[in-house]
């Protein structure tokens, strides 16, 4: 008690720097009995959590690195035999098969994911003021969401018919026939994968955006508007600013979660017509089931876990910037 | 050049009426006060003024014009939030400039002008800061530079004190006043306390219940109170307010306070008053500070009491006084010699007694 009334009044005794290195705390016995018997207590979990999240990593780590394939009955850990370095690695450079998936699986994401960002944040604009009915159209919009995505897949396909509804609505609004084959040309393919997934995901950048936006301070948009401000002035220099940290969490969510655009696509074009619409998950799919090329899915699968890392890793860093410039 | 005027201005919030039928002229430079207790609408009538509340029925008028169409971001008002409302994500300067930057003010106008605020407020040392890191003190005043540096000719304030130091509070009240006197423009400015508002304004407008009770100078206010709510809430202790009955007629008025006894009324200006009293039960009220203290034998209108109790406050000695069924306050200066338990007159003070209706609180016979 003295100690701390003498340390705290400057000139009595010389304070520690405070740059200065950081003293391991001394414990009591007491306290390093109750840290020790905290490890043990952990201890399951934290091994059930190695065992969960380390070990198929590090499986996953060790096939890549051979031919392994179950198919001739060896066992998993006996995949040494086979041992190849970075064979599956350099073939990934080589299978143009594989470049093309991930090119069409970018530009699903640099399509669909600014289009699913728009929307959702002109959505969540509109449902942060009040209007009649707000209720069950928030609602309404939730709904895509939760609805099953193969499910929904198989709505776009049966939408997307050329006998099917878009190209009757399309024909009564243009007011000729309108006959085209959405899911059998190459680009339309494309095209109908792409809505149907604006579709789905729209509502979840929405929820997310909205929730940023409600978090705006209301008095700051009155005083904003008292100085002056009007609904653009207002968007641009009071919630954007503040929505920053929301709306890169909703981007890099969705471009980590569109990258693996699989069941939606997968149940309304199956990859085709041909290759059109075969996305990343669509190839290793093939590989898997029909190639039965194990070992280099593995590779593969680490080589876009390291993609998307990277992605991540670059939307955790702006978020950080933008939070360290908010708390600053 | 501003004045408003309002006419018949009416907020209803579903059942509940917040502002009710207010009539209300706010000559242009004139410091007015909207004085009430919490719920009396006065911040409504503000949001009305500024446009962020639009009303139920009646007008608002700046200089003669109607503001019904005007959007709250073209009515060029200053207005300091009770909690500031700051743009936390900003500088200091990024605060003071928004308002010049949302009215496309060219660069170095804005630098110019910030900078003249920044002087004037004394901020200078704090323009780059982020605003987490100011004291509300500091906050307070950002706040009002933030609205003064688009030089609106109405500013509205919102409690805008309540929330700082007593030493800070009473400094940015003469600040203001400097300010007002500065930018010259009209400035309404809403309150619960009395002091405040009798310290600042030119003319108070005392509200409660969405009505308004009273708007006169804080002279007016507190010397002749229209009625028991006005009487009641301005001054501290506030008035002494004791249920009677007049008896007697033209001449010779008296007054029966029960079982605390009675009294005569010399008072030739209270006599004229009683002449318009409706109904016999009146409610008497005085001051504490105009009550004069008697020996008890003295024939002086008034009431014998016994002191109770003996409050010395700093400046002044509070003694409270009682008889009967009544109780009554009398403010001194300090260390007034009394003692608990002596009998006293409580000498009803000439000129300044004031008499209500008991029924409806109105004074009687005020002109």
């Amino acid at each position: 008690m003295t100690d701390s009334v003498v340390n705290a009044s400057p000139g009595l005794s010389p304070r520690p720097a405070k740059s200065g290195r950081k003293k391991k705390p001394v414990l009591t016995p007491l306290e390093r009995e109750g840290k020790k018997l905290g490890l043990y207590m952990t201890l399951p979990a934290q091994l059930l959590l190695l065992f969960i999240v380390a070990f198929p990593l590090c499986m996953q780590v060790y096939v890549s690195l051979t031919w392994w394939t179950p198919l001739d009955g060896t066992k998993w850990y006996d995949a040494y035999e086979s041992l190849n370095w970075f064979g599956n690695y350099g073939d990934i450079f080589d299978d143009s098969k594989f470049w093309g998936s991930l090119a069409r699986t970018f530009l699903i994401v640099v399509v669909v994911v600014p289009a699913e960002f728009m929307l959702g944040l002109g959505l969540a604009m509109l449902f942060a003021d009040k209007f009649p009915g707000k209720r069950v159209f928030y609602s309404i919009m939730l709904m895509p969401m939760m609805i099953v995505p193969a499910v929904a897949g198989y709505m776009f396909f049966m939408l997307f018919q050329s006998s099917g509804p878009i190209n009757d609505i399309l024909s009564a609004i243009t007011g000729t026939r309108i006959d085209m084959v959405w899911l059998a040309d190459r680009d339309l393919a494309m095209v109908s994968v792409m809505i149907a997934d604006i579709w789905q995901w729209t509502p979840l950048m929405f929820l997310i955006l909205l929730a940023g936006m409600v978090g705006v301070p209301e008095d700051q948009m009155k005083a904003a508007t008292l100085l002056g401000a009007n609904a653009w002035h207002r968007f641009w220099r009071i919630v954007l600013p503040r929505m920053k940290t929301v709306m890169i969490i909703a981007l890099v969510i969705r471009t980590v979660e569109c990258f693996k655009i699989f069941d939606i696509l997968y149940v309304m074009t199956g990859g085709g017509p041909g290759v059109a619409t075969k996305s990343i998950s669509v190839y290793i799919l093939d590989l898997t089931f029909k190639d039965l090329e194990w070992s280099y899915v593995a590779a593969i699968g680490l080589f876009i876990l390291f993609f998307l890392s990277l992605i991540a890793l670059v939307g955790i860093y702006y978020m950080q910037a933008a939070q360290k410039k908010a708390e600053a | 050049m501003a004045s408003i005027e309002m006419t018949g201005l009416t907020k209803n919030f579903g059942e509940l009426t917040a502002v009710n039928d207010l009539n209300l002229k706010i000559r242009d430079k004139e410091f007015v006060a909207l004085l009430g207790p919490s719920g009396c609408g006065k911040t409504t009538t503000m949001n009305m003024i500024a446009g962020i509340e639009m009303p139920s029925a009646g007008s608002i008028l700046f200089d003669g014009r109607d503001m019904r169409t005007t959007p709250a971001n073209k009515r060029d008002v200053g207005f300091v939030f009770q909690n500031y409302a700051i743009f936390t994500h900003m500088t200091v300067r990024k605060n003071l400039e928004f308002g010049l930057r949302v009215r496309g003010v060219e660069k170095s106008e804005i630098q110019r002008r910030v900078q003249n605020m920044a002087d004037l407020m004394r901020l200078n040392d704090r323009l780059d800061w982020r605003t987490a890191k100011l004291s509300v003190n500091e906050l307070q005043k950002v706040a009002i530079g933030r609205s003064a540096v688009t030089e609106p000719e109405i500013f509205l304030l919102d409690e805008p004190l309540s929330n700082l130091d007593a030493a800070f509070r009473a400094f940015m009240r003469t600040e203001l006043k400097h300010l007002q006197h500065e930018f010259q423009q009209t400035m309404v400015y809403v309150t619960h306390d009395q002091i405040e508002a009798m310290s600042l304004a030119d003319r108070i407008a005392v509200m409660d219940l969405g009505l308004l009770q009273q708007y006169g100078t804080p002279n007016e206010v507190y010397n002749k109170p229209r009625n028991i709510f006005v009487a009641n809430f301005m001054g501290s202790p506030s008035m002494n307010l004791l249920p009677c009955r007049l008896t007697g007629g033209d001449g010779a008025w008296g007054l029966d306070f029960g079982n605390a006894g009675t009294s005569a009324i010399e008072d030739g200006e209270l006599a004229r008053r009683c002449k318009s009293a409706a109904a016999a039960e009146i409610v008497f009220g005085m001051r504490p500070e105009d009550i004069d203290i008697q020996p008890s034998e003295v024939g002086h209108p008034g009431l014998n009491m016994e002191v109770t109790f003996v409050e010395p406050i700093g400046p002044r000695t509070v003694i409270h006084l009682a008889a009967g069924d009544h109780q009554v306050k009398v403010a001194k200066d300090k260390q007034y010699p009394i003692e608990i338990g002596a009998t006293v007159k409580a000498a009803f003070p000439k000129g300044r007694c004031h008499i209500f209706d008991a029924e409806s609180g109105v004074a009687i016979g005020l002109e």
